[in-house]
């Protein structure tokens, strides 16, 4: 009898342990079957391999190294494509021109100057500026660059400036003149974004160009791209020969971990020492379990101010759904407890948004009515729309047809599932019905712009492109045509857009986009959740930790050990 | 009968059974045992821990453990038993025709299963879920899809053995017609092999059901899963690691109990324990766990 106790037990010990162990590796084969990126040596303990070892010794403050996690590779970081990593991206390449919290700051172009009519730049290049493979950056670099930029300009669309611009002019060694088609206002906003208007050495050139990829990765930035291994790790070395400020830390690697717990367990072990939300990277992670690994272990927390605003879009294009109405997206709206969501799911980290845009960024600031979680008044809302309660289901139909919609999330974004069953249980009291369907983020890029979706989890693209990109975007079809164009005024909004981008004084522009916003407000498209904030995880004697006007990027060059 | 027959002789079965049974029943009853309606979102109570109103503490929409586990039941363990059911019933269609007429049906039918088992049943799952997209009915439909060839090959070396006896001939000279040959005479002495494969693969089963939900491929929010439960817990295993302890002890002992009481039906139909069956039979058994062991890996 005692012998067959023993057994049982050690029997129920070894389930115990086989479980633990498939739960880990599941996660791992899912992302190996959807990605297709996965490599199953990322598994495998690093002991080995550079960039484990980096780690080791990353540890150590004195080395000056640091590791973060990337739930993705760093992929072909060409600034001229989209398929990189942005932060990878931003660290190698620099632009004309810098985005920051004061304005458009100089950058590769010490100065320049802006015609009469707006429609001629010149700008005044940073003397003494070499490549990483020491080719000089000069008036030719950048001409051959742009002019690499604008043979792919159909690649180009969701940037209006890529349209815009006639030919680019050297005028002498350190001079360029860029002439547009006709004034266009956000010019030096969009020439400061990480790309496409980034440069790249010449000699890296395929064929004359950058449409059919780079041979190497030979930027100005401050770091450079050592080693890259797919799918395992890239290392970015300190640019000695920098024109800037020398960057303290002297090596950067990151490191290929799938998203989640695997990623705060590498934390812990000492792996990686640093993660931020790029792809949900901290994102990614349970606040709790991060405030406690923060108290036991040698690690700080830095939140960075509302950066987005993340959103159900909703799209009105669809005109067999029920989102396609105004009423059923004014009720969701309104059922939608955004204080629950911010102080029980975020922990207070984020705070709720009421409109697309919170009104810290420009133009934004217009006293847009709140539309508060209420969920009588969207019953009312409902009622009124012809929406009748069926009391057996609790789903509301309409000439036979229930209020029953899909909302699409990042199924691997626990906050996002966690989000959605909370909206899908308040919703139903309204007697509006949510299937919750997780995706992979590619997958849902892809519905976002096919207008396959009915409601979806998005955010807005930061403050360096908040308004002006996103509310571009609206007319743009990878991004939210399919969800503006279903409203009755979509003819007469998309106007206001385009004219917007070409008014000349801040006066019209402030009225346009007083329009813009209003209608898309009135017409509830875009829901707003919560105000999105980046979330970085480093070693607590890490200083200088700061943040760029994106969530895309963070200035590692200006971080460094004490 | 001779399954109480069993039970009786088996007290561990017996065990294994009635907890079994308890289990199905609760699925079935689930709103007359669930304390609460497992959808009622409680924020305030979210990761509240174990308390008199609920037994297993909150999850992290504050919904009551111990109903979304009693809910659970259903989509993991009935409609698991659905889905077995249902391939069992295809595979034992094509077992005995394949078995009993022989020639070119058995032919076209076994190179049929040869090629429905030439696929790893996994990818097999994975490629319906990337057609028809994630859901529960679908990882069902792809079970069924694909484990009834399985279980016609086994049939089909059960039926074969009894389809040249002596009484089965003479039902043929008498003229009866094939099918009711099958019934009345193939069916009740292959039931016991039939029992013992399908009852074999019934844990895996609900192991396999479990991961996919697991993935996020199975059922989706907010239905209870036990698979999904889990993951709903992975996110917070560092901080409220007692979270993933409910389904997945529930999850082990359901399987467990399944594989104990497959096991002891293996025991009990035994050949060599039974005299009235030729010893030849054990080959057959051979293959069924060969098959199982391929099966659980």
């Amino acid at each position: 009898m005692t012998k067959k106790t023993i057994y049982l037990l050690t029997l129920a010990a070894l389930a115990i342990m086989l479980l633990a162990a498939c739960s880990a590796n599941s996660t791992n084969s899912g992302g190996a079957t959807f990605n297709g990126s996965y490599s199953p040596q990322n598994a495998s303990s690093s002991g080995a391999d550079p960039a484990g070892s980096a780690a080791n010794e990353s540890t150590h403050p004195a080395a000056q190294e640091l590791t973060y996690a990337t739930a993705k590779d760093i992929n072909d970081i060409n600034p001229h494509l989209y398929a990189g990593s942005i932060p990878a991206t931003g660290m190698v390449f620099e632009s004309l021109v810098e985005n920051t919290k004061d304005g458009i700051k100089p950058l590769l172009a010490e100065s320049w100057d802006i015609s009469p009519d707006g429609k001629s730049y010149t700008f005044h290049l940073r003397k003494g500026v070499t490549f990483h493979d020491g080719a000089p950056f000069n008036a030719e670099a950048v001409k051959k660059n742009i002019e690499a930029v604008q043979a792919n300009a159909a690649k180009h669309a969701w940037i209006k400036l890529s349209a815009k611009i006639a030919a680019i002019h050297a005028l002498d060694e350190h001079t360029v003149q860029l002439d547009l088609t006709e004034a266009y206002y956000p010019a030096l906003l969009e020439l400061a974004m990480t790309r496409p208007y980034a440069f790249i050495s010449p000699n890296d050139f395929k064929n004359g160009g950058t449409r059919d990829g780079v041979t190497g990765y030979n930027g100005t930035g401050p770091y450079r791209l050592v080693e890259h291994k797919t799918d395992q790790y890239a290392v970015f070395e300190a640019n000695e020969s920098y024109w800037g400020e020398a960057p303290h830390l002297s090596k950067i690697t990151a490191k290929v971990l799938p998203a989640g717990e695997t990623t705060l367990l590498a934390l812990k072990k000492g792996e990686v020492n640093f993660i931020f939300t790029d792809d949900r990277g901290a994102d990614s992670i349970d606040v709790q379990a991060m405030n406690q690994l923060a108290e036991d272990q040698n690690y700080q927390i830095v939140r960075s101010q509302a950066m987005n605003t993340k959103i159900i879009a909703a799209n009105s294009s669809k005109s067999d759904s029920p989102v396609a109405e105004k009423a059923v997206r004014e009720a969701l709206w309104q059922s939608i407890d955004r204080e629950t969501i911010s102080m029980d799911i975020f922990s207070g980290t984020e705070l709720p948004a009421e409109s697309l845009f919170s009104s810290n960024v420009n133009y934004a600031d217009i006293g847009l009515g709140k539309r508060e979680y209420n969920p009588e008044a969207a019953i009312r809302l409902l009622e009124e729309a012809g929406w009748k309660s069926d009391s057996r289901s609790g789903i509301r139909s309409k000439n036979g047809r229930a209020l029953s919609v899909k909302l699409y999330y990042d199924a691997a974004s626990p906050s996002q599932k966690t989000q959605a069953e909370f909206i899908q249980s308040t919703a139903k009291t309204a007697g509006i019905g949510l299937e919750l369907v997780g995706e992979e983020s590619s997958s849902l890029a892809k519905r976002r712009a096919t207008g396959d979706y009915e409601l979806l989890f998005n955010q807005t693209w930061g403050l360096a492109y908040d308004p002006q990109s996103t509310i571009s975007a609206f007319t743009a079809e990878s991004s939210y045509l399919h969800t503006t164009k279903g409203i009755h005024q979509a003819d007469e909004l998309y106007g206001k857009i385009n004219e917007v981008m070409v008014s000349k004084d801040e006066q019209s522009r402030q009225a346009l986009y007083r329009e813009i916003l209003t209608i898309v407000h009135d017409e509830a498209v875009f829901i707003p959740l919560t105000n999105g904030i980046v979330t970085i995880i480093a070693p607590k004697d890490l200083k200088h930790i700061s943040f760029k006007q994106t969530q895309y990027e963070l200035p590692f060059e200006k971080m460094g050990f004490q | 009968m001779k399954l109480l027959s069993i039970m009786r002789r088996d007290k561990w079965a017996a065990v294994c059974f009635t907890f079994l049974s308890a289990v199905i029943a609760a699925g079935i009853f689930a709103p007359w045992f669930a304390p609460h309606p497992p959808e009622e979102v409680h924020m305030e109570l979210r990761f509240a821990g174990a308390s008199w109103t609920y037994w297993l503490g909150n999850d992290h929409l504050g919904r009551c453990v111990l109903s979304r586990l009693i809910y659970g039941i259903r989509p993991s363990v009935l409609w698991v038993l659905a889905a077995l059911s249902a391939s069992v019933a295809i595979g034992a269609f094509a077992g005995f025709a394949a078995g009993y007429f022989r020639g070119k049906t058995d032919v076209l039918l076994m190179r049929l299963c040869d090629v429905m088992l030439s696929f790893p049943g996994y990818v097999m799952t994975l490629a319906v879920i990337g057609i028809m997209g994630p859901g529960l009915e679908h990882i069902l439909i792809a079970f069924v899809l694909m484990k009834w060839a399985w279980f016609a090959r086994i049939i089909r070396t059960s039926v074969l053995q009894y389809s040249n006896s002596d009484y089965v001939r003479f039902s043929k000279m008498l003229g009866l017609p094939g099918v009711s040959i099958m019934i009345r005479h193939l069916l009740p002495v292959t039931l016991p092999d039939i029992l013992v494969v399908s009852s074999s693969s019934f844990g895996s089963m609900i192991l396999q059901i479990s991961g996919f939900s697991f993935l996020g491929l199975g059922i989706q929010a907010p239905n209870a899963e036990w698979g999904m439960m889990l993951n709903e817990a992975r996110s917070v295993m560092f901080s409220k690691p007692e979270l993933m302890l409910a389904p997945g002890i529930a999850i082990v002992l359901v399987v467990s109990a399944v594989n104990f009481l497959s096991d002891s039906f293996q025991r009990m139909l035994d050949p060599r324990l039974m005299s009235s069956r030729p010893i030849r039979l054990k080959q057959g058994f051979s293959i069924s766990t060969r098959l199982k062991e391929r099966e659980v890996a």
